[in-house]
């Protein structure tokens, strides 16, 4: 039997996000960090990743598409984020469209701490590599102290994302 | 999401490279997802699913060509086809480009 996680798809067709009041308040705050920070710039190194190369050998194109599409992704995101907090924020029922801004938002706030972790394929489940300030001075030690928090919190949201793409999926596998 | 990484690009550069010969145009587009440690394994077969419409034993394949492989073509069509489809996944956070099939 399978056991309720976090985001369950209700009989109904529609999804049910249930999360404890302090991980709510974790949520709103990185997702309104993160859209005051796609709202200042989306040049950021941070940002690279929500903002991909569409032509990566024809710089020329590259610039056309950007040029055309990047403010109407960056459009995209801001509303995704907007229905996140307010998904977030509530214990209803949620829409198929609802649970979608839910998680592309989710998975954007991964990206971002991703690319801030600098994570790589071997950075899967451990974080070893803040261990290497452990014996160094006060500063580094504080560094790595950010960077266990970080690395929870990015391991915290892939796996709320994990149940989040399990409850999507049966949505597809029952149409 | 792999050990296999193609270090010539990055989701944030382009390369410069000459200009595409003009018989290129007739040329059909395809639309590649490379790798990323970030990106959830599932949540790429979902994307697919999703996106285009492919069974799970079709997205589930691509996703693992991107996986063990480094890129998959998951798309190809009209020039206007391929930046609809690029949009799409990039409005999904993963990282896809589109470029003329090889002859």
């Amino acid at each position: 039997m399978k056991k309720n996680g976090p985001v369950v798809r209700l009989k109904n067709g529609k999804f049910k996000v249930d999360l404890a009041d302090d991980h709510r308040q974790l949520l709103t705050q990185l997702i309104e960090q993160l859209r005051d920070s796609l709202t200042t710039t989306t040049d950021g190194a941070n940002l690279r990743r929500l903002f991909p190369t569409a032509y990566n050998n024809d710089a020329k194109k590259d610039a056309e598409y950007q040029r055309l599409m990047r403010d109407e992704l960056l459009e995209s995101r801001l509303a995704a984020i907007d229905v996140a907090i307010s998904v977030i924020a509530q214990d209803d029922e949620i829409t198929t469209e609802e649970i979608d801004a839910f998680s592309r938002s989710i998975n954007s706030l991964r990206l971002v701490l991703g690319t801030t972790l600098d994570i790589a394929e071997s950075d899967y489940g451990s974080p070893d590599d803040a261990g290497q300030s452990e014996n160094s001075d006060s500063d580094q030690a504080s560094e790595a102290d950010e960077y266990l928090i970080q690395k929870e919190l990015y391991d915290y949201l892939g796996w709320l994302l994990e149940w989040t793409v399990s409850a999507q999926s049966e949505n597809i596998q029952s149409t | 999401m792999s050990n296999f990484t193609f270090a010539s690009i990055q989701p944030g550069q382009v390369q410069e490279v000459d200009q595409a010969d003009e018989t290129q145009s007739d040329r059909p587009w395809i639309v590649i997802v490379w790798n990323d440690p970030i990106n959830l394994m599932s949540y790429v077969t979902f994307v697919f699913q999703k996106l285009f419409g492919y069974s799970l034993e079709k997205a589930t394949e691509l996703m693992l060509d991107v996986h063990h492989k480094g890129r998959a073509v998951v798309s190809n069509g009209s020039r206007e086809r391929a930046e609809f489809d690029v949009y799409r996944l990039h409005e999904h956070g993963l990282w896809a480009t589109m470029e003329h099939e090889s002859l």
